[in-house]
């Protein structure tokens, strides 16, 4: 059964219910005497019975009173008499052994229901009956007739009559509550008023009272702290695991991953909810939605509850969550008025959030874009990265501006190029500013899982971008973009920003220079000497100067010539492209042989190299040469044998 | 007869409820109970799971499609009340113990909450999934 479900909650007060019918009918063995509390007892007097499907249905006649006193005879029909439809259950009716003439007592909490057409009442939910016996005459007589078994008329229902939900006339159904009887239990229960215009203001309130099937009028006011884009799993639906339809839909494999658009809401009362909004197919509205929806109220109408997750099983949600505890102005306490507010320092951070989405495909998230910020919201706070390396707790979530000065893309090829990790190296001016004992440059790695817009994956390989990283991961001594990061190109309107203008960078990019604390998967500058050229791996290949192919052919009408067959034309003026690793000594890493490689576009210094090395393939035409400072990637530092294998790369 | 009428208020009550505060309250689910006995837990979980698909064709003509909880997929008719379940085949048509089996009750109460998946499919699909049940059968 579904937690919270209807069904759920139906079978706890069927329980209930048996219990308490067991209990009564203990009860009224034990104790022959009538109750105290006649008030709300219905006395009827059987007059006639019929069956319909396990149902007894016996028309009645109501008594005013216990016709104890009143000879058989007194108790004749009257037309002043109300006439009511009593039903029985099957259970009850072999209790209650039942025939017309008998008088029933009919305990609370039974219940009245009036038809559309006003035909005669019906009683339900009479659990708590039993028979009175009006005097010894009719004691005897319940004996012999109890050992004749009664025929029953059974009305058999037609399939035909169904049932319509429709209200046809609105204004003539009379509200049930108007008719009842005095009696305690009332059909309608009218304790929840209409809250078509009524808007909420907790959303623990709203999803405790309305369960898992949803709310649908009801309005939750909230704050909109963090608007970022999750990665939508296909298989991560709610209550629709049944379903399956007929006709295949539509293929979706060739479809680009999509995005959801996610708001992490919180309400008045400091709890939390993350909200799962529709599709995007392009990312480009990110940032959009960030700027035009953090730090406004809205009200959410029409969500449906997804999942309640915990500290443990979100660690990602959590670590957000916990970078906006606590809150900043007092919060509500519930149940108190609305004048007395809880100092929030002390109060320990959420451990439970629901996650929310919307119901049947319409968005009811009704943004008040007009209207000021928010005094509960929580803009990112932004450090420079000095600080942030010097931060001591783990997973903890960090906003900076940052200059991407190299990007690599992680090399699994069986993963799509959008989907696969991406290893940003950036700097400030807090690290660039720095003498000693800090990187000037750190490494920043960006998970499949981090949403990135078309935007910034098109800026961020076309040149050295500023980029403006929201809610990052600290932990380990690394930074990680995650789930709920989110890379912005433009500022966002609030930030609270410590100090100078952290975005300007005074003069050219230093970068830390190879020594030996330098580590793999690290950028470094170095200068040095060359000692040595690996002439197995030294060759130089033509490209395509249009499209850089690098397989080029050879031409079937004039072998002298190249053919680029991407291109579809012969290459004039092919750009020669050569790999060399170079062995250099460099006296900042005096123990190590470095080993740089070169494949791609070769720079100054290679270039010289290479020259004089294929004109005279002498390797003594190289050997001692002075390299400047060279940009390298590290791909390796073994320490047996200590050695540091690097590559040269072209800052951004 | 009179438990047809009274089935039939009392799932306008449902309705009525739902529509005005998204929350069916308790003397109705007893109510429920009251009437449709043992099927009626069984089709408020089929309603929590949104296991109600309206069929819907272009001609207009519709039909339901419910997932039972055995992952079978049962067809209930909506102009008159029938469903393509065994318990329904007892119950229902040889007993006259039930009005409605769960799956019909189940139906009436993902309309009267607005819970119904809906789903399009051409004449002929619809066609095809009440033949398909007569080839069960036959």
């Amino acid at each position: 059964l579904c937690r919270g479900g209807l069904a759920e909650r139906l079978c706890r007060l069927q329980n209930r219910e048996r219990s308490a019918i067991s209990f009564w009918r203990h009860q009224c063995v034990s104790d022959d005497k009538t109750p105290s509390d006649k008030s709300s007892v219905l006395i009827v007097k059987i007059l006639e019975i019929f069956e319909e499907c396990t149902i007894q249905v016996a028309i009645c006649q109501q008594l005013e009173q216990s016709p104890v006193t009143l000879s058989p005879e007194d108790a004749v029909i009257s037309a002043e008499e109300p006439i009511l439809k009593v039903l029985f259950t099957k259970e009850t009716t072999a209790h209650l052994k039942s025939r017309p003439q008998d008088v029933i007592h009919i305990y609370p909490p039974w219940q009245k229901l009036l038809l559309q057409n006003a035909g005669v009442p019906v009683i339900m939910n009479t659990y708590f009956s039993r028979k009175v016996l009006l005097s010894e005459h009719s004691e005897a007589r319940e004996k012999t007739s109890g050992l004749t078994k009664m025929l029953i008329r059974k009305n058999i229902i037609s399939l035909a009559q169904t049932f319509r939900l429709d209200d046809l006339d609105d204004k003539l159904h009379q509200e049930p509550s108007d008719n009842q009887v005095a009696c305690a239990p009332q059909l309608h229960n009218k304790q929840h008023p209409l809250a078509l215009s009524a808007v909420n203001d907790s959303l623990l309130d709203m999803v405790e009272s309305q369960g898992a099937v949803g709310w649908r009028e009801v309005q939750v006011r909230v704050v909109i702290q963090r608007v970022y884009c999750l990665p939508a799993r296909e298989g991560y639906r709610s209550h629709t695991q049944g379903n399956k339809p007929l006709c295949a839909t539509p293929g979706t494999n060739s479809d680009p991953p999509k995005v959801r658009l996610c708001l992490l809401v919180q309400d008045a009362y400091g709890m939390f909810s993350e909200v799962w909004l529709q599709s995007l197919s392009s990312t480009d509205d990110t940032e959009q939605y960030c700027r035009r929806w953090e730090g406004k109220s809205c009200c959410l109408a029409g969500m449906k509850i997804l999942q309640r997750t915990t500290r443990g099983r979100a660690l990602g949600l959590f670590s957000l969550i916990d970078s906006l505890w606590p809150p900043v102005v007092p919060l509500k306490v519930p149940g108190q008025s609305q004048d007395s507010e809880m100092m929030t320092t002390k109060l320990p951070p959420p451990s439970f959030c629901y996650i929310l989405t919307v119901q049947s495909g319409e968005i009811h998230v009704e943004v008040d874009e007009e209207e000021q910020i928010s005094n509960l919201y929580q803009p990112p706070a932004v450090h420079g990265l000095k600080e942030i390396l010097q931060i001591n707790e783990c997973n903890e979530r960090c906003s900076f501006w940052a200059q991407v000065l190299y990007r690599r893309l992680q090399t699994k090829h069986n993963v799509p190029v959008d989907q696969r990790d991406i290893l940003l190296f950036v700097t400030d001016s807090t690290l660039q500013n720095v003498v000693h004992g800090i990187p000037k440059v750190v490494a920043v790695s960006v998970t499949a899982s981090c949403v990135l817009g078309m935007e910034i994956r098109e800026a961020l390989s076309a040149g050295s971008q500023l980029v403006f990283f929201k809610d990052a991961l600290w932990g380990n001594g690394r930074i990680i973009c995650v789930e709920r990061t989110v890379l912005l190109l433009q500022k966002p309107l609030l930030c609270l920003a410590a100090g100078a203008d952290l975005s300007k960078l005074t003069g050219p990019v230093r970068l830390d220079e190879l020594d030996s604390t330098t580590q793999a998967n690290s950028i470094c500058a170095l200068r040095g000497t060359v000692v040595g050229v690996n002439e197995s791996t030294a060759f130089s290949w033509p490209t395509c100067d249009r499209c850089g192919n690098g397989k080029l052919e050879l031409c079937p009408q004039d072998r002298e010539l190249l053919y680029c067959n991407q291109c579809s034309e012969v290459v004039t003026t092919p750009v020669l492209k050569m790999q060399l690793e170079v062995f250099l000594s460099c006296p900042s890493r005096s123990q190590s042989t470095v080993k740089v490689k070169v494949w791609q576009r070769p720079a100054q210094f290679v270039l010289l190299t290479m020259l004089l090395f294929l004109q005279t393939y002498e390797v003594q035409s190289v050997l001692g040469k002075e390299v400047g400072l060279l940009n390298c990637y590290v791909h390796s530092v073994t320490s047996h044998p200590n050695c540091v294998a690097l590559e040269e790369i072209v800052l951004l | 007869s009179t438990l047809p009428a009274v089935a039939e208020e009392l799932l306008r009550e449902i309705k009525k409820a739902f529509e005005e505060s998204s929350h069916v309250p308790d003397d109705l689910l007893l109510g429920l109970k009251f009437i449709f006995g043992p099927s009626a837990v069984p089709a408020l979980d089929l309603v929590d799971q949104r296991s109600v698909t309206r069929v819907i064709a272009p001609s207009g003509r519709t039909l339901y499609q419910v997932l039972g909880s055995s992952g079978k997929l049962y067809t209930c008719y909506s102009s008159c009340h029938f469903c393509t379940c065994p318990a329904f085949g007892f119950s229902v048509l040889q007993k006259s113990e039930s009005l409605l089996c769960k799956h019909i009750l189940a139906v009436y109460l993902s309309q009267a909450m607005g819970a119904c998946q809906e789903l399009s499919v051409s004449e002929e699909q619809l066609t095809n999934i009440l033949l398909a049940e007569e080839e069960d059968e036959g």
